[in-house]
């Protein structure tokens, strides 16, 4: 049969599709509630307005994001047991028991306390109310916990024991807590948080841009900027420390994320390409730019140390290296501009060049920042494919090969399904860019009085005429 | 206590459980996705939006016990899920592509100025997942016509004209079970409607279920063993009796107007059918084929996922009840995303 239209390749493509579009959704969530939150928070503590109506105004994008990611994600928990049958059955006991966690611990939480947040403004004191978007906040969180410890289980699974090819969980701690969660959870909460950060100041970035309500949204990119200058190089400090686990725990992947065929000899230091060709067929790279000493000094900060090239795995043990390759590539290069972008705004607003006069001014640097937004999903999209094409050929890291795991189902099921999947998803995300964009247009509204437990807030005089904009 | 003992007591509690989640999801879904499907009928048309809106604040919650339930079947019984789910893949599929279209449907119909086509999203995705829901389970009964974890033969082997009526059973007592929620979340002319439509639709999921409880044992041989012995024979009698006094209740209940008791007393005849399947898949998952003793996990992760779900179950059902009851009241007084502004 062909090399792609087999029910193998095509159980890993839809799963891919499916988990590729779904991935663009809950960094949002999670990041953007943290937010939320903090404005909530803001404005029962300092009863300022201004918070109360960038609550209001992100929630709506923030529900429009939830309800595309939950839509798509139903369908993932489903997919491990139609798709992949023998993985779910010989290692239910501790993915399926970390799903179930999910669902019962915070995926149930976060959408019954959505309903509140998101309708009980009227119905429940603002307090309660901020317990409730906390509550949404923390389930959130909590979620992306289990499922990245699960993920991170397959590559690295650890605290088990097989019995007749199947798991049996000898330490449970050590399985939950296994060596790739860590690095990976924090590099993924972070890398939401990021996203999200990128998302409020992009956005207040392209109002700024226009020229509306300019007052409003310099003051939330200024909120943004600060959490950002903190996060930016602290994400890249956290890509380090993963890439180091990597090295650790999956030399393979990790020399195949780095074109790294040979080990270098003891004593030469491996040198990091900047660029290059892998071929897998030859074995080495048809062409590269390298930089001396670099690859040794990432992997184990000494310029001299030798790192395991991909040609000591046989052959069949070698993931594909193009994809892991150039998603770090991508990524790396769209981290280190995220942390200049983050420091070169600080540096301009040190220089007071933020207020009111001179920051409308400052046209690439706004472009810049709306540019940040399709980046960062960028980023986050290429760090996925890193991780799950890294760990190729298993799916289970030295314990279970992919080819050992997907359901024998009809290829004519399997065709229709990918076809319908791809199909509604895609149309999903274009209606929600859409919308999304229509809710952008339409802008905050900042002269409706806004209703909430206690009674109606109006916009002062002085504050409605300060945000009306330039 | 040695240790197959042990390990039949977790499987049996686990069954419980799982039944448990199962009825939590079927019952509150269940009126979710009813609603869904009324809204199709061209009477209901003009009133869909009030019927969209009785449900906004709930929806989510009440499609979350599904994730509840496939996480636990996953954890609990490993083998079975990776047994089961192949082995019904289209229906699966048309379940979460169901559920992808009226998810969707919610969100969207707020932005949109054309919401009637999300209306029908709304409807038709509805209608899609509640009919997947009843071939699934007509596969259950039929004790799966496919060899589950074998490869399979064609696209259609699920289909069969047995599937099928269970399929319309699904579908139709869900609609009943709507139609109750909408009695209950509507006032005056509206609800007048829906009493109307309750009535309309009562005999058929009585007429699909008398049909099952006549065909599967004289098909399955295993089932007409349990049913017809002598002592289980009075135990298994009691529950189409409840199911039939229900029905009588239901009636009167329509008759008299009560605005609670529709709702009610459909959810006991959910509840009897409900009990009455699980009396008779015990111990099976997959009649004949696998008991829930071979499914399930191993004993030392079971156990520990007990402790956790056993804790955090009031804790659901307790803030489940907390956001009912903030969200109480006729469907035209709930908020929705519009109020907002």
């Amino acid at each position: 049969m062909s090399e792609i239209l087999n029910v193998e390749m095509l159980s890993r493509v839809q799963f891919a599709v499916v988990a590729g579009l779904h991935i663009l959704f809950p960094p949002l969530t999670i990041g953007l509630s943290l937010i939320i939150f903090f404005l909530e928070a803001s404005w029962v503590r300092t009863k300022d307005l201004f918070y109360l109506q960038h609550t209001k105004f992100w929630m709506r994008i923030f529900v429009l994001n939830f309800g595309i990611g939950v839509v798509s994600g139903i369908p993932m928990e489903f997919l491990f047991g139609v798709n992949w049958g023998p993985l779910s059955t010989n290692n239910g006991a501790f993915l399926g028991n970390l799903l179930g966690f999910e669902a019962v611990l915070a995926f149930m939480l976060e959408a019954a306390f959505l309903s509140i947040m998101v309708f009980g403004w009227t119905r429940v004191p603002p307090k309660a109310h901020l317990a409730a978007t906390g509550i949404v906040t923390f389930a959130a969180t909590l979620s992306a916990f289990w499922i990245m410890s699960a993920s991170s289980w397959m590559q690295t699974p650890s605290g088990i024991t097989l019995v007749n090819d199947k798991i049996v969980i000898s330490d449970y701690l050590a399985a939950i807590f296994n060596p790739s969660f860590p690095a990976s959870f924090l590099h993924m909460e972070m890398a939401s948080i990021e996203l999200s950060l990128f998302v409020t100041g992009g956005i207040s970035a392209w109002y700024i841009l226009k020229g509306r309500n300019t007052d409003f949204f310099l003051r939330l990119l200024k909120i943004s900027l600060t959490a950002l200058i903190l996060v930016a190089p602290l994400q890249v400090l956290l890509g380090d420390w993963e890439g180091q686990n990597i090295a650790h725990h999956q030399p393979a992947k990790l020399a195949a994320t780095e074109a790294h065929w040979n080990t270098n000899p003891p004593g030469t230091g491996a040198s990091w390409s900047l660029l290059a060709w892998p071929n897998r067929e030859t074995q080495s790279n048809d062409w590269s730019i390298e930089i001396p000493y670099v690859l040794s000094l990432l992997i184990h900060h000494d310029p001299k140390a030798s790192v395991i090239g991909l040609r000591e795995f046989p052959r069949e043990d070698q993931p594909p290296v193009l994809i892991p390759y150039y998603t770090f590539r991508i990524m790396m290069a769209i981290g280190f501009f995220f942390a200049g972008l983050a420091l070169w705004t600080g540096w301009l607003w040190w220089r007071g060049r933020l207020d009111m006069t001179h920051a409308p001014r400052q046209r690439w640097l706004w472009r810049a920042w709306i540019l940040s937004i399709p980046l960062a999903y960028l980023a986050v999209e290429s760090g996925w494919f890193l991780r799950e094409v890294g760990r190729q050929p298993w799916v289970i890291y030295g314990i279970m090969r992919t080819e050992h795991a997907y359901s024998q189902i009809p290829l004519q099921s399997l065709i229709w399904s990918l076809g319908s999947y791809a199909l509604l998803y895609t149309t999903l995300i274009v209606i929600g860019f859409y919308f999304a964009r229509r809710i952008l247009r339409e802008g905050p509204d900042l002269d409706t009085p806004i209703k909430t437990f206690s009674g109606s807030h109006k916009p002062s005089a002085e504050l409605a005429h300060r945000t009306q904009g330039s | 206590m040695d240790n197959t003992q042990l390990i039949g007591q977790v499987a049996v509690i686990w069954f419980l459980l799982l039944g448990f989640f199962l009825v939590a999801y079927v019952v509150l879904d269940g009126f979710d996705l009813g609603v869904g499907i009324l809204s199709l009928l061209p009477s209901e048309k003009t009133r869909v939006g009030i019927m969209m809106q009785s449900l906004g604040t709930v929806w989510d919650a009440n499609e979350s016990w599904l994730v509840v339930v496939g996480g636990i079947l996953f954890g609990a019984f490993p083998l079975a899920y990776g047994m089961m789910l192949p082995a019904v893949y289209v229906p699966a599929f048309l379940l979460l592509f169901g559920f992808a279209l009226r998810g969707v449907a919610f969100e969207y119909r707020e932005h949109a100025e054309n919401k009637r086509m999300w209306e029908w999203a709304f409807g038709i995705g509805s209608l899609l997942a509640a009919a997947a829901q009843g071939l699934i389970l007509g596969e259950i009964i039929a004790g799966f016509n496919i060899d589950p974890g074998e490869s399979q033969a064609s696209l259609l082997a699920w289909l069969d004209p047995f599937t099928l009526i269970v399929s319309v059973g699904v579908i139709t007592g869900y609609a009943l079970l709507g139609a109750g929620y909408l009695i209950m979340k509507t006032e005056g002319e509206p609800q007048a409607a829906f009493y109307r439509l309750a009535y309309k639709i009562m005999p058929y999921p009585m007429l699909v279920a008398a049909a099952v409880t006549i065909y599967t044992p004289l098909v399955h041989t295993y089932v007409m063993a349990r049913w017809f012995t002598l002592p289980n024979l009075f135990l298994y009698a009691i529950l189409p009796l409840i199911a039939i006094y229900a029905y009588y209740r239901l009636w009167r209940s329509l008759e008299q107007q009560s605005e609670t008791g529709p709702f009610f007393w459909t959810l006991i005849v959910f509840l009897s059918s409900f009990a009455g399947l699980a009396a008779t898949l015990f111990p099976y998952l997959i009649p004949t084929r696998l008991r829930i003793y071979e499914a399930l996990a191993p004993l030392n992760t079971v156990v520990l996922m007990l402790a956790v779900v056993i804790f955090f179950v009031p804790i659901m059902i307790i803030y489940n009840w907390y956001m009912y009851r903030v969200f109480r009241g006729k469907a035209e007084d709930l908020p929705a995303y519009a109020d907002d502004e």
